[in-house]
């Protein structure tokens, strides 16, 4: 895949580039789908491809060819140095990236998920949904998907930059929904793995259909601001709308919340987030970035305090503040393979992607957490998510997939779903309580995390 | 396109005792070009070529695609896609059945005057640098400027082996243009022709008749002048949706809860299911006798145009809510026989040839009434008048939503007042659309989304609402 790229690289030189970077990529991948108890879908999918960035003086073009059938070589060379000549200059740009000692993350690839067969995720799938019909015959429907696969890309430039990864993912994600007569009850958990075998299919099949069970019949709740224990799913839109803060991007162009708070005491001090390829608690073990810089930790919060240290740059960005890429650039392939990477697009300059953020855990339990709650709700999920307010970070969404109250340090019940209009900011100034475990969700690894005060807004009917 | 390929790979589906199986053979031009801050920061081409495989073996199915579009690879795919099969036959309760369809053999291309993939880059910038230059003049407090172009083009070839053959060439084309004013910590973005961008499927004409940098002077302006403009406090009133708003309430308070996958439940992991539960068909009042909603493919200005779906069912015009009653779904052939319905609405659509089709909007129309936009608002004695999305979310059944605007106007005694910011407004999807009382015919205008995200993996499919300026009585609305 290496050769690949720099013969892209010779090949863009030669026909007239000043400057050139190329990128070839491979993800193969299947994804079984699986509702009312019984797989509907079943896929996978092998696709290849070549980005070209052609530079002109200080005009920048680039192409993308998702396919290995044709000539994509000739076709993306040409058209990215087509484009590089007719665009106008970028006035920021200095150079592409020289080239920096990097290596490979061990243990990265596993080629057992890489290659998974089709029976063996049917059988973990028949294996889910037997555990959760299992907890009680008011288990009506189990839901979700397991998906398997690798990806693999190269990046090289004419500066000598020469770096390449692959890597294995696999995904479960299941929603269980019961019924004894009334309004259904979902639940929802999900894990993610470097290796197949770490997914215990059967565990969270059980674990999900006990919360959906005890989601049955619930009773209504007033909006108000209450304490709330964030569950995995709900703390990750919580944090990733934070850590776009962090981006380089965000950051230059004023609307980042760190450029109003540096080296202030903005989060609570139990607080501290880093993004790191290499720490072994995250998913993605890629040690580049799409620029084939080393990607590099950067301290995000530290004990609820951000700083300028804190911002992640590519070499489009660093440059205009003279520093140096952090190796924070889009990665040509996504992160998981819910979402297919032939619509990933690369801006001609800048991009900012993080990809490894994990946030440092406390020493609760989530029964501790729920035994030091006077009045409070605990939270599965939030949905559909709404950035009102860029720069306070205020979101609006709703609760799903299992929403309990709890009182005087025990769960009462189950109660429906709420709509919460909260600034991030704001909720995150207050933390009594972080757990000791942490969990693998989509980009980001982390723990349940208990905050005061969670604004809610609204009600629904279920 | 590779028809030879395509009748390799069901020939040898069939061997291998498939019942049925289709090929879909796509090859996809995706043109981006961005302006911002006074630089080009976009410009790219991506071209997406390959295939993808489905095919029914013992009642379940099985789903492979690549990349690679050669003999050799066809035949791996293939019998991927049957070991697949066989593989989610281990956990299937009921066979897979397909509504009974005619194998069309057709073929069909958008119309246009110009294509947009022939229009020099070189001129696409002068028109998008011309326009994000106005709108940065405007003011020192605009600290963020940009406009955007985008053409696609999708060839695609679907054979099945009950003999249908359709070929067809779909363009669409677009832009859109924005930016933030900031001050103190305060952002206001404004956007034009709406924040996700309009687009149709259309040649380069319809990106003309955007006249961007004849718009640019008044979303600067307007951007400025919000920083200055007063909040709403919560209360309920008469709230007026102009079409570049109403367009998103349509789509995820209509569109997205008549979709029958959903309320089947094979979304349920992913995106949600509905309130619109099968028990409602024919029986439930959605909406006020003023709503009248269609699903329409022939709409060929809309992204949802084109000649055939996925199935290969033939373009066509579905009442999805009529005189306010909820009268039908969209559907696919596998959807429409599983529920029972006589035929399939034709919203099956696959992103890429390699993706897997499900069932998705094509263009959900608000049909109007007889109003003019201007009578509803002088019609109108106290409310206010919201403009562009700037926000929205909606839970997982469709029933609880909550958008925001990036404008706003006071109603006051059937004039425009004064100017509102952070304008949110919030409701139940029935009660809501229960108090629509006005739709105007004199604003109906095409809107599209070109990302509107389902399934899993995700795919990002265009879709379009054609709608006007309507108005909805006793609304909760409020600035954040």
């Amino acid at each position: 895949m290496l050769e690949i790229a720099e013969k892209l690289v010779d090949e863009t030189i030669k026909k007239g580039a000043d400057q050139a970077e190329a990128v070839a990529f491979l993800t193969d991948n299947a994804l079984t789908r699986f509702a009312n108890s019984q797989i509907h879908q079943n896929i996978a999918s092998k696709i290849g491809g070549i980005i070209v960035r052609a530079v002109v003086g200080k005009s920048i073009g680039i192409a993308r060819v998702n396919s290995l059938g044709f000539q994509p070589e000739k076709e993306a060379v040409e058209q990215a140095l087509r484009t590089a000549k007719l665009v106008p200059p970028d006035k920021h740009f200095k150079s592409l990236p020289t080239p920096k000692e990097w290596s490979p993350i061990k243990r990265a690839l596993d080629p057992e998920t890489a290659d998974c067969p089709p029976e063996v995720r049917a059988d973990a799938v028949d294996a889910l949904i037997s555990e959760a019909h299992s907890v009680s015959p008011v288990v009506k429907a189990v839901a979700g998907y397991i998906s398997t696969g690798m990806n693999a890309f190269a990046v090289a430039n004419s500066l000598g930059v020469s770096a390449q990864a692959a890597y294995s993912l696999a995904n479960l994600s299941t929603t269980v929904i019961s019924e004894d007569g009334g309004r259904p009850s979902f639940s929802k958990k999900g894990d993610f793995s470097r290796r197949f075998k770490d997914l215990d299919a059967p565990s969270i099949g059980r674990e999900t259909a006990e919360n959906s069970v005890k989601g049955l019949n619930p009773s209504k709740l007033s909006p108000d601001v209450y304490e709330a224990i964030l569950m995995p799913l709900a703390a990750n839109v919580v944090l990733s709308s934070v850590a776009e803060g962090f981006a380089a991007t965000t950051w230059q162009s004023g609307a980042s919340f760190v450029k109003h708070h540096l080296d202030e005491q903005v989060f609570d001090e139990k607080l501290t987030v880093i993004d790191d390829p290499r720490d072994p608690r995250t998913i993605l073990a890629v040690p580049i970035d799409g620029e084939g810089v080393p990607k590099r930790q950067v301290k995000l919060i530290t004990n609820g305090v951000v700083s300028e240290d804190s911002i992640c740059y590519d070499s489009f960005m660093a440059v205009r503040e003279g520093k140096e890429s952090t190796g924070h650039s889009l990665l040509p392939l996504e992160r998981s393979f819910e979402v297919p990477s032939v619509a990933r697009t690369r801006p001609t300059g800048s991009q900012i992607s993080l990809e490894n953020v994990v946030v440092s855990p406390g020493n609760s339990t989530v029964e501790e957490m729920i035994a030091e709650t006077k009045r409070g709700v605990l939270v599965t999920q939030f949905h559909y998510n709404a950035m009102l307010s860029v720069t306070d970070l205020i979101i609006s969404g709703i609760t799903r997939n299992g929403l309990f109250l709890i009182e005087d340090g025990e769960v009462v019940g189950p109660v429906m779903n709420l709509r919460y209009t909260e600034s991030m900011l704001s909720t995150l100034k207050d933390i009594p309580l972080i757990s000791k475990e942490l969990n693998r969700t989509q980009g980001m690894t982390l723990p349940i995390i208990k905050v005061s005060k969670f604004r809610f807004t609204g009600v629904t009917e279920y | 396109m590779s028809f030879e390929l395509g009748i390799e790979g069901l020939e040898l589906a069939s061997r291998l005792e498939a019942s049925y199986s289709d090929i879909r053979i796509g090859d996809v031009y995706d043109r981006g070009i961005q302006v911002q801050n006074g630089s080009v920061s976009t410009a790219q081409t991506i071209r997406t070529g390959g295939f993808g495989v489905r095919v029914l073996v013992d009642g379940a199915w099985g789903f492979a695609g690549s990349t690679d579009l050669t003999s050799d690879e066809v035949k791996v795919i293939t019998e991927k896609a049957i070991k697949i099969a066989k593989a989610s036959k281990r956990v299937r309760k009921h066979n897979v059945e397909l509504l009974p369809s005619k194998p069309n053999k057709g073929s069909y291309e958008t119309p246009m005057k110009t294509d947009p993939f022939n229009v020099d880059t070189h001129d696409i910038i002068e028109v998008l640098m011309k326009a994000e230059r106005t709108i940065s003049d405007q003011s020192p407090l605009i600290k963020s400027s940009s406009a955007f172009f985008r053409a696609y083009k999708d060839k695609k070839l679907l054979l099945t082996s009950e003999g249908a053959e359709i070929e067809q060439e779909i363009t669409w084309c677009g832009g859109r243009m924005g930016c933030i004013a900031l001050r103190s910590g305060e952002t206001q973005p404004m956007h034009y022709p709406d924040r996700r961008g309009r687009y149709c499927t259309s040649g380069y004409e319809h990106f003309e008749s955007l006249d961007f940098p004849g718009e640019a002077e008044r979303i600067g302006k307007e951007a400025v002048a919000l920083l200055d403009a007063d909040k709403l406090t919560e209360h309920k009133t008469d709230l007026i949706l102009r079409h570049d708003l109403l367009m998103i309430q349509v789509h995820e308070s209509c569109g997205h809860p008549t979709e029958l996958d959903r309320v089947l439940g094979t979304e349920a992991d992913s995106a949600g299911t509905s309130f619109v539960t099968p028990d409602k068909l024919g029986k439930f009042m959605y909406g006020s006798e003023a709503m009248n909603l269609v699903a329409d493919s022939t709409d060929l200005e809309g992204m949802g145009g084109f000649g055939y779906d996925d199935d290969g069912i033939p373009a066509k015009k579905t009442h999805l809510i009529k005189d306010g009653k909820f009268v039908n779904y969209q559907s696919s052939r596998e959807t429409a026989a599983e529920f029972g319905l006589e035929e399939s609405s034709g919203g099956s659509r696959a992103k890429f040839a390699f993706n897997l089709p499900l069932v998705r909007m094509t263009n959900i129309n608000l049909i109007p009434s007889g109003w003019k936009w201007e009578e509803i608002i002088e019609d109108t004695k106290k409310g206010v008048l919201m403009t562009q999305t700037k926000s929205n979310s909606i839970d997982d059944l469709r029933l609880s939503f909550l958008f925001g605007a990036e404008m706003g106007w006071e109603i006051k005694n059937g004039s425009k007042e004064k100017m509102l910011k952070n304008c949110i407004y919030t409701g139940i999807t029935p009660e809501f659309w229960r108090s629509l009382d006005a739709v105007s015919r004199d604003d109906w205008l095409m809107h599209g989304s070109a990302q509107c995200g389902k399934g899993m993996p995700s795919q990002e499919m265009p879709c379009g609402h054609r709608v006007s300026t309507a108005r909805f009585r006793d609304v909760r609305v409020w600035s954040e």
